[in-house]
């Protein structure tokens, strides 16, 4: 180093901070902080193996040994830095100044490598491999180590998507740590002692955790593979473009690599105020199905004569789709335009405006799920513009809230990144997590949380209850703590009463609610106003000040845009089958996803026209008049709102594909159709958004009031269902990923023992649930729900409950005991 | 390596628990502020029930601790007195550290393996001679430092201690195990069985605490202290205080 030493009285000391030098290097430290992060804020490398900033402290691996002097007297041994805190007046010397910690590194490097095959031109992780390049910059040339290596069988899968090879393992317990601390998944663990000393999993049990990608990750070395990635690439050969992820709505930056056109992996990128460093296995592995052989690359338009799709230029299908949308619109009754929740912002407004300007309609809707009007007037009154900036809920606040209720909304499996955070505000003792639903599911006992139970149903009554009931009074005297959150999830749409419910404790507590959709798009479509009673920016469509706004904007004429509040969802669709409408423009929508399948699939049949705008064939396209092959979210920019409300832009990872996003395709029908949105490119949508700005109309929406009904009963002979989806699932942006499908939940009924005994359902064995459409048998398994109520994933395996039973979260069931050995 | 026996739990094996177990368990986690420090104890209970540590003993102190069968898995294979192959009624272990080795530890264990093994190969380190669980069946192992150094060579059958063996005293003892005499300890409580002590290392002594209460210091162990006692010869006391030596100069 060639720093001149400053002269100490130069640097003041605050209260709850340390003096100390770190290779001649004066430097004030807080209390507590361990020297290896001293040293990096200096700019002071020490190599490390098992030290992470977001783990608890191990000093596991010893790599990073330093010299300590303590009031002058020198510690006998070196130290490792990643344990040892800063204190007054410490001295260290690292690896840059100190022949002895150097010489240490280099010896306990050596014997990290004694037993590793040193096998880098075969591993993953060669080239990217922390193991590698400290070997390089802190290692000796050669071993002293002459005799055989200790061996052992290699790969071993520890779950369908993890392998592991112990011998390149330097039991620096990152995973463990991970699993435990982190996921709360402790599936993995040290096995074994002295030589045979290896990481390993209980037999039978695999690493089934939803993060469990992030272990291969922060793997220093080539011990975790994945199985989808192992010998697919070097780390070399990639081109890494920094992404977000298009799951969920929690928005996590991502990094994803790629080579010759083709998406290889993806990895957790950094962004402390969301995801930290992790990602869900969803979010990792869940990219293939754009890379599907039946990815939609032409679009396709339905001959006349033989009643076939049939691939057809854009020119001509842009013609036949605007001919036909036109003449719907102008003679038939109308075009409703169904969005979906899959969209970016730029593309959601282009939904939205695409359905104001050219389709002249408020019949747009993003919300391909259940949903009710008191949701709208919920979103209308309390979600819509709420972001970091103007004090909406933040991840972070969630660390810091002395409580956290979760209503209608499983976080592991609809959010993982919101239950990381609550589990990790929870592990500090700082946060008291409570959820309002029907068993203790995982995430329940991993955030350390207390059930607040209810029939599917009756959420609304149990918050009532909350108010009134000594029972409860702990919840809500928690919730009364300053910066307490209530977090509402999408099956409250399907709950009468509970929006409302949920705004009168937010009120009565002082506690702040936030709105957490399970779909990546949803936040965005709602602020750029795809839904039928805003428009962008919140702006209400009854409010003549925002209208005329949104039409000087657009250059329309005064009195363009409809006063009147559109149909939602279900309402275009029960117009549309009863022949109402005479055409349905539809995006990322599965019928199977909505309330009533049935009803979707008749609406679409019966509509006049029905253009799709796709990325795979599904039960739409199969329909339609007209194909529309959009973009995936890899081959486009763009940005989504979180649930925050956090802007999470990414740009274009692979580029020159030809594949339009749907704003691209959406202003080139509307020119077709004599309207111009002026969203040709996402850049272009968002600075037409942007335009708009605030709106200057000071009228609020009103919040839903509706009162809450009575916990609802099944009676004699039907049981309740209560039902979320799990994380992985047969949802469609899963497919072509065997790997991770291994790894999800196995799908089972679950109901309390008194209600297997009354319905003479035996644990373990099949049980029957149906309802007058179908129904779907899977194995009992009893859990502490309410009596009278029958837990099912929702779209799991064969339980595929919107399909094949059209029934969702509080509907009646029945419930019979298959015959062992039967088939249903 | 050893490894676990490889078929998984069944319901039969979780059966093997039963009721009396449960409750012993139970007593187990009732002795500690949080239930997890209860695994140690916990893992001797479900070998006193077979003789070893198996997948349905994992799974079931995972169970009753709310743990993860990895995390007791973790803890089973790390102590070396969790067998992970069924034992047989005695358990001799042979001590091979350095100084037993030097005055006969070797020998010996090299003789109970010849002895004990079968088809002329000798038995190997934690295997079983016989029907485990059977009587007269031995698990032999050669241990690490048995704590009793001035008395090597020495050997234990199920951790009870036998001083100043030969090979051919070894040699006679395991043959009276093997036809089913229980020949007294050196010192300590008199011999049982393998489970039986695998119970008692759980906490349970069904009445007969006095077993383990008998003097277990040998003479030779105390003769040092005996001579200073009867001469009067103390260490000298200590200072009160205690001067540092010097810093060392900076350089």
């Amino acid at each position: 180093m060639t720093v001149a030493p400053e002269k100490s009285a130069e640097l003041v000391v605050p209260e709850g901070h340390v003096k100390l030098t770190i290779d001649g290097l004066e430097v004030v430290a807080p209390k507590g902080e361990l020297l290896i992060r001293t040293a990096e804020r200096l700019g002071i490398v020490i190599p490390r193996f098992c030290d992470h900033p977001l783990l608890d402290p191990a000093g596991a691996c010893r790599q990073c040994l330093v010299e300590v002097e303590m009031g002058g007297r020198p510690m006998p041994k070196p130290q490792a830095s990643c344990t040892m805190t800063v204190a007054e007046g410490m001295v260290v010397k690292t690896q840059h100044t100190s022949p002895v910690a150097d010489k240490a590194q280099q010896g306990v490097m050596e014997l990290l490598l004694i037993n590793h095959p040193l096998d880098c031109p075969i591993c993953d992780k060669g080239g990217e491999c922390p193991l590698q390049n400290q070997a390089l910059a802190h290692g000796r040339a050669d071993s002293r180590f002459h005799e055989t290596k200790r061996t052992f069988p290699k790969p071993i899968p520890i779950s369908t998507q993890v392998l592991l090879d112990r011998e390149r393992c330097v039991l620096c317990q990152r995973c463990t740590r991970f699993s435990s601390q982190i996921a709360g998944d402790p599936f993995i663990e040290l096995l074994e002692r002295g030589a045979q000393q290896q990481i390993g999993i209980a037999q039978e049990k695999p690493f089934q955790s939803y993060f469990s990608g992030n272990t291969i990750q922060i793997c220093p070395v080539g011990a975790l593979t994945s199985a989808a990635y192992r010998f697919r690439s070097r780390p070399f050969d990639l081109v890494s473009t920094p992404s977000v992820c298009e799951h969920c709505s929690s928005g996590c930056a991502e990094r994803t690599d790629w080579r010759r056109g083709k998406v290889m992996r993806k990895l957790a990128g950094e962004d402390p105020e969301v995801n930290e460093e992790w990602i869900c296995d969803k979010g990792r592995f869940a990219f293939r199905y754009a890379t599907a052989a039946d990815r939609l690359l032409r679009p396709m338009v339905r001959d006349a004569d033989s009643g076939q799709l049939r691939e057809s230029s854009w020119t001509e299908a842009l013609r036949v789709a605007a001919e036909g949308l036109a003449k719907a619109r102008d003679e038939a009754g109308g075009v409703g335009v169904l969005a979906g929740g899959r969209l970016t912002v730029e593309d959601a407004y282009a939904y939205g405006k695409f359905a104001r300007v050219a389709l002249r309609t408020n019949d747009v809707d993003f919300r391909a799920r259940p949903h009710s009007a008191e949701e709208l007037e919920f979103l209308a009154a309390s979600v819509v513009g709420t972001s970091p900036e103007s004090g909406g809920v933040t991840f972070r606040q969630l660390e810091s809230a002395p409580a956290v209720l979760c209503v209608a909304f499983e976080p592991e499996e609809e959010a993982p990144i919101v239950f990381l955070r609550l589990r990790k505000a929870a592990r500090k003792g700082r946060t008291k997590v409570f959820h309002l639903g029907q068993w203790t599911s995982p995430a329940v006992d991993k955030t350390f949380g207390t059930l607040l139970p209810c029939v599917p149903g009756g959420e609304p009554a149990a918050i009532e209850g909350l108010f009134f009931n000594s029972g409860t009074a702990e919840a809500f005297e928690a919730l009364s703590g300053s910066g307490s959150v209530i977090l509402v999830g999408e099956r409250a749409a399907e709950v009468p009463g509970l929006f409302s419910s949920v705004l009168r404790l937010a009120e009565r507590t002082g506690a702040k609610a936030a709105w957490i959709p399970r779909r990546a798009g949803e936040r965005g479509a709602l602020d750029a106003g795809v839904l039928p009673n805003l428009l962008p920016g919140g702006r209400q469509v009854t409010d003549g000040t925002a209208r005329a706004e949104v039409e000087q904007a657009w250059g329309l004429a005064a009195g363009a845009l409809s006063a009147e509040p559109g149909r939602d969802t279900d309402a275009i669709l029960g117009a549309a089958a009863a022949g109402e409408l005479g055409g349905l423009l539809v995006g990322g929508v599965d019928p199977y996803d909505l309330a009533d399948p049935e009803l979707a699939l008749r609406a679409i049949e019966r509509a006049g026209f029905v253009v799709s705008l796709e990325l795979r064939p599904s039960a739409v396209t199969e329909r339609a008049d007209v194909v529309l092959p959009i973009a995936p979210s890899t081959e486009k920019s763009g940005s989504y709102l979180n649930w925050e409300g956090r802007r999470r832009e990414f740009g274009t990872t692979l580029d020159g594909t030809g594949a339009l996003p749907d704003c691209r395709v959406l202003d080139t029908l509307a020119v077709e159709m004599d309207a111009d949105l002026f969203t040709q490119t996402p850049a272009a949508a968002r600075a037409n958004l942007e335009r708009l700005g605030a709106t200057a109309s000071t009228r609020r929406a009103e919040p839903p009031a509706v009162p809450a009904p009575p916990a609802p009963g099944a009676g004699e002979d039907g049981v309740l269902l209560a039902t979320w989806h799990q994380l992985i699932d047969n949802g469609s942006l899963q497919d072509e990923e065997p790997n991770l499908a291994g790894t999800a939940r196995t799908p089972v009924a679950r109901l309390s023992a008194a209600t297997a005994e009354q319905f003479g359902v035996v644990a373990g064995e099949q049980v029957t649930v149906a309802t007058e459409r179908g129904s779907v048998t899977l194995t009992a398994e009893p859990a502490d729900l309410p009596d009278g109520v029958v837990w099912l994933p929702l779209n799991s395996g064969v339980s595929r409950l919107r399909r094949e039973l059209g029934a969702g979260h509080g509907a009646t069931v029945s419930l019979r005991p298959q015959a062992r050995g039967g088939n249903s | 390596m050893t490894t676990f026996d490889e078929r998984p739990a069944t319901a039969a094996e979780t059966e093997v628990f039963g009721q009396d177990t449960v409750d012993r368990a139970r007593a187990i986690i009732a002795r500690y502020p949080r239930s997890r420090s209860a695994l140690l104890p916990m893992l001797h209970l479900v070998q006193s029930v077979q003789g070893h540590v198996s997948q349905a003993g994992i799974a079931f102190c995972a169970q009753q601790l709310d743990l993860s069968n990895a995390e007791v898995s973790a803890v089973a294979t790390f102590y070396t007195m969790y067998k992970r192959k069924p034992c047989g009624e005695h358990l001799v272990s042979v001590c091979t550290n350095t100084l037993c080795a030097a005055l006969g530890g070797d020998d010996i264990y090299a003789k109970l393996r010849e002895h004990l093994g079968s088809d002329g190969k000798p038995l190997g380190h934690e295997e079983t001679s016989g029907t485990p669980g059977e009587p007269g069946s031995i698990t032999l192992e050669h241990a690490e430092c048995l704590a009793a150094c001035d008395l090597g060579p020495v050997l234990q059958v199920n951790y009870e201690y036998y001083d100043n063996q030969t090979a051919s005293s070894a040699l006679e003892l395991v043959k009276a195990l093997q036809s089913g005499q229980k020949p007294a300890p050196t010192r300590g409580a008199p011999l049982s069985d393998f489970r039986k002590v695998e119970l008692q290392l759980a906490g349970f002594f069904e009445d007969n605490e006095s077993d383990v209460d008998g003097p277990s210091a040998a003479a030779e162990t105390v003769r040092g202290a005996k001579i200073a006692n009867e001469k009067g010869w103390t260490a000298p006391r200590e200072p009160d205080s205690v001067e540092f030596p010097a810093l060392p100069e900076k350089k």
